[in-house]
């Protein structure tokens, strides 16, 4: 059962470092208990070579992307981990019925399923870690297509290379929209020196003005 | 022999794995393994040939993902190439092989697209995705089709309606499960052997996902439920990451141990999947083909199922919610007329919160059409809703449609002894699958005795026999007719139940609430008349779930009948509830302002109840409703009320208004909207959040707001705007893939309907970019929507 922070969920609300009544808390508790039930976690990862080549060009040996963010980020890696997660589709199905009939619980449940599936990220990466650091590997910060420069067109490319619809059921739209809605696509970067202190998620974020920055 | 004739005869075997071998043999990940049928052609001869030579009668082409998706046809190779080079390899194999007879299976895995209403790919547009595969297949001679690794049990539906309109050939179907026997999509065993039964495919099971190991506990329900021959194609084991290359660790060996045990418990048709080799079948064949099929025993289980549950129809009586139907209420047909699906949806949840084990649905009124709203609501309500639906229509065209759409085996009222329509309907039963209701009556009418009832159920079995329709999957309508113009009518009804369920073995169903028509405080008839009914064999009550009478009687009877263990549903429902009903605690002394600002919906509408009876509608909106709402609003502005809060304000204020328009309606009033709106999320963006929250604060604020859902492509905007003379549209869109679709609207919108203004929002945009795009104004959040339509519209 994958847990779930209650901070992170307000922080979703955008509440801030504000406090929430009793009845937005109750709320929240009521909306992790149904998605705990219906999330059907999965997920999957799969290593490739990494080559950083001259003006931000990047190839994983699978597919190649070209973004000064992601450069940054997989600096000094030899090797990357191309990872995928998905809560499953019936998480959809629970906010999809509060979205129609009940839009505040709907809104909370959203939340706490964005809060779900980052924890649950975090899990995921937290095992990869511990078995690439047994081979000497340190990993990166994970990093997804949408972040910065690495274009959203990437999420083709890493679906189809771990065959996320046929292993996990994540699937893309034409618009690329992954369904189900709550999943993550990224790239983690592998080097043989660990890098004590780099800024995660949020905080490496370059848009400062964002209302749910931490 | 065909391999129809084959099955049962001696086991049938499959090939393996074809991806994870070419893999080893360089298949780069990514790479889409079908484009070998074309480039490394003597690859998949030979690895055809290979399973040929280990003894595997059923070869699977190479044709996993070959769909239009995939190979679109403007650049690189064609569909068609690639399908009859798959089909010509497989030939070849078998030709320079020879010896006993072997099978080519068209292999069609799923499109790698998840279906609306969470994906985007149409169920339409799935089927002919199917359809162009199948005819490709069929004009290059396959034996049969295998449709495999469905996730999706609509997507599996789409698959097999696609095969069934283009050919005869047999057609088998395997499903992927998870370890805890479900399906991504949420289906079980048994609600997925009921939709594959139900549309006549020719053999069903498993494959991929699991090993033999983890797969044995899902054979042995599958065998359970299955009157149709079983299929088992495992992976050799749990996939396992080893120096980035997936490994599988079942030997040959383990692998056959477990398949003989899986053949003898008696599945039909064994095979592999992923990681499996020549060397894993070989073994398989040689241990197994002696063993003799297990008979299939035909399972006389009624069960109708949702894409995520089965409801199986037998010994514990089941409840069938009669609300959605707009008969003798007037709310539900003003719904109907306004598409106000909320009120639908709305019914269907509290049917199911209450108890209903299936919900029926019935949405015919003369003035509307009725056939695509049918659709309509069986879809809005499988995207809220698990419960397996009951599609009530006479509009064969509509039940059709419905049948078609409804993800699951559903249930249907319904047909009745008229050749006419048991012509009608019988045919729609056993193409799409469905459990359906037989009315006790014919062209001479409502027959008056048991024996006449029993006589035209007699003849709507062989009917239905004569079909290919089993008695299994009729429920017979025993007819409740009113005592109050008949008193003997009700023992008619009950001598018919309790012969269908002696000397049929049948089962039955029942509007219960009929029997009392016209008669005073009608719960009290119903309820026990339920009871007796139920005593009689009744299978299915067409109840009122909301009935606490009727609820009663149902849980009792299940309690005294042995069908609740240690009166367990019985006392979780009843152990808390106080005998009388007292007056709910008061909660202290609120204003309705109050109730509001605070959010507590239930308060807010008592609290109405109460006012309406001293004041007048418009006062209270304008003392108590208006300025909580904007009380709540400019906190949210300020930063001291959050969205949660400021929502259920509004949902508080939406009750309250709930109240005030019922009593204004009852005294003729009309309520005065101040504009019309249209609300919409973009084509091409399924999530419509960010749009329904911005709904119910337009609402609360008195506009009438036209939604229209999510995924909308700009003329359906454009022209709901010219045909209602809106003056504000807003649009919704999530992320920068979807923007270019709205600004499409806006486009389309200014040159054929200028006058409209457009507000815009979504979590990627800023003011520079909706004005960039052509928007007249960026709401950053809700509040700043409803702002705007004060300015534009007042």
């Amino acid at each position: 059962m994958i847990s779930v922070d209650k901070k992170e969920v307000l922080r979703y609300l955008g509440y801030g470092r504000s406090e929430a009544d009793i009845q937005v808390m109750r709320s929240i508790e009521s909306a992790i208990e149904k998605l705990q039930h219906a999330a059907q976690p999965r997920w999957l990862y799969d290593v490739f070579p990494l080559q950083l080549g001259s003006e931000n060009q990047i190839d994983f040996f699978c597919f190649k992307a070209h973004s000064k963010h992601l450069s940054k980020n997989l600096k000094g890696c030899e090797k990357v981990v191309i990872f995928a997660a998905t809560l499953g589709i019936q998480v959809d199905l629970l906010i999809e019925r509060y979205v129609k009939l009940q839009i505040s619980q709907g809104v909370i449940m959203q939340a706490v399923a964005a809060a779900m599936i980052e924890q649950f990220c975090d899990e995921c990466q937290e095992e990869i870690r511990q078995k690439m650091e047994l081979e000497g590997w340190y990993l990166r910060p994970r990093f997804s297509p949408g972040y910065g420069d690495f274009s959203l067109n990437h999420q083709t490319e890493i679906i189809s290379v771990l065959q996320c619809p046929k292993k996990i059921g994540l699937t893309l739209t034409d618009s690329l929209l992954m369904a189900p809605a709550k999943s993550v696509t990224a790239v983690i970067g592998l080097s043989r020196t660990q890098q004590p202190c780099h800024r995660h998620g949020c905080e490496a974020c370059e848009k400062k003005d964002c209302a749910f920055r931490r | 022999m065909t391999i129809r004739e084959k099955l049962g005869k001696e086991l049938v075997f499959f090939d393996g794995g074809t991806g994870t071998i070419l893999q080893e043999q360089g298949l780069g990940a990514g790479e889409l393994p079908e484009i070998w049928n074309i480039e490394h052609r003597e690859a998949i001869v030979s690895l055809h040939k290979n399973y040929l030579l280990a003894g595997a009668d059923i070869l699977k082409t190479n044709t996993f993902g070959a769909n239009r998706l995939k190979f679109p046809g403007n650049e690189g190779y064609r569909l068609t190439e690639i399908v009859t080079a798959a089909i010509q390899n497989a030939k070849q194999a078998i030709n320079e092989v020879g010896g006993k007879q072997r099978y080519i299976a068209l292999d069609i895995g799923p499109t790698g697209k998840l279906l609306k209403p969470m994906g985007d790919l149409d169920f339409e547009d799935a089927c002919n995705l199917f359809k162009e595969v199948v005819q490709i297949g069929v004009a290059c001679g396959v034996d049969l089709i295998l449709i495999e690794t469905m996730s999706d049990s609509y997507e599996a539906k789409a698959a097999i309606l696609a095969v069934k309109e283009t050919c005869d050939l047999p057609v088998f179907v395997t499903t992927i499960y998870g370890e805890n026997g479900k399906l991504l999509t949420g289906g079980d065993t048994e609600s997925t052997v009921a939709l594959l039964e139900g549309l006549g495919v020719d053999a069903l099971g498993i494959n991929c996902g699991l090993g033999p190991v983890q797969m044995k506990g899902i054979c042995e329900q599958l065998l359970q439920y299955a009157s149709i021959p079983v299929i088992v194609n495992p992976n050799a084991g749990l996939p396992r990451s080893e120096n980035g290359k997936t490994v599988f660790d079942v030997t040959p060996e383990q692998f056959t141990d477990t398949m003989e045990e899986i053949a003898k418990m008696g599945a039909w048709v064994l095979g592999g999947c992923c990681g499996t080799t020549p060397e894993h079948i070989q073994m398989l064949v040689e241990r197994c083909s002696s063993i003799a099929p297990v008979p299939i025993v035909p399972k006389e289980r009624t069960v109708v199922s949702s894409y995520a549950q089965a409801v199986v129809i037998g010994k514990s009586p089941v409840i069938i919610g009669e609300r959605i139907n707009p008969t003798g209420k007037s709310k539900f047909k003003q719904a109907l007329r306004e598409h106000n699906l909320e009120y639908i949806l709305n019914e269907g949840l509290t049917q199911q919160e209450k108890g209903a084990h299936i919900l029926d649905v019935n949405v015919g009124l003369p003035e509307i059409d009725e056939v695509s709203m049918m659709e309509k609501v069986i879809k809005e309500l499988q995207s809220i809703l698990d419960l397996p639906l009951q599609i009530d229509t006479s509009n064969f065209e509509a039940m059709e449609r419905a049948m078609r759409v409804y993800n699951g085996k559903p249930m249907i009222n319904s047909v009745n002894g008229k050749q006419e329509v048991m012509e009608a309907v019988f045919p729609l039963v056993k193409k799409y699958g469905g459990v359906v209701v037989g009315l006790a009556l014919d062209e001479n009418g409502i027959p008056e005795t048991a024996q006449g009832r029993i006589e035209v159920a007699e003849k709507i079995y062989r009917t239905a026999k004569s079909y290919g329709i089993e008695s299994k999957d009729i429920v017979i309508d025993a007819l409740a007719m009113t005592i109050s113009s008949d008193s003997g009518s009700a023992l008619v009804t009950l001598e018919t139940l309790r012969r269908i369920r002696d000397e049929y073995h049948g089962k039955t169903i029942l509007g219960v609430s009929n029997i009392s028509f016209g008669l005073p405080q009608r719960e009290i008839v119903n309820s026990t008349f339920y009871t007796m009914a139920m005593q009689n064999g009744l299978n299915c009550g067409i109840i009122n779930p909301n009935s606490e009478a009727m609820m009663r009687s149902y849980y009792a009877f299940k309690a005294l009948s042995n069908l609740d263990e240690q009166c367990g549903d019985y006392i979780a429902h009843y152990a808390n509830q106080v005998s009388n009903v007292s007056a709910p605690a008061k909660q202290s002394d609120l204003t309705l302002a109050q109730a509001i600002e605070k959010g507590l919906k239930e308060r807010a509408s008592e609290l109405t109840a109460e006012l309406i009876q001293t004041k007048e509608a418009l006062d209270i909106i304008n003392e108590q409703l208006i300025p909580a709402l904007d009380q709540v609003g400019k906190g949210f502005e300020k930063g001291t009320v959050f969205l949660p809060q400021l929502l259920m304000s509004a949902e508080a204020a939406k009750a309250a208004f709930e109240v005030i328009k019922t009593q204004m309606e009852r005294s003729g009033q009309v309520q005065e909207k101040k504009g019309k709106i249209i609300l919409a999320t973009v084509k091409g963006d399924i999530h419509d959040i960010g749009k329904n929250i911005v709904k119910v604060l337009l609402e609360n604020y008195s506009y009438e707001v036209y939604d229209l859902g999510k995924d909308v492509p700009p003329e359906k905007i454009v022209e709901t705007a010219i045909k209602e003379n809106i003056k504000l549209v807003g649009l919704s869109a999530l992320m920068t893939t979807t923007v270019v679709n709205m600004e499409a609207t806006i486009e389309l919108l200014r040159k054929e309907k200028p006058d409209t203004k457009i507000v815009v929002g979504g979590a990627v945009l800023t003011p520079e970019y909706a004005k960039s795009i052509g928007a007249d104004c960026y709401a950053k959040d809700a509040m700043a929507t409803v702002h705007y339509a004060q300015e534009i519209l007042g």
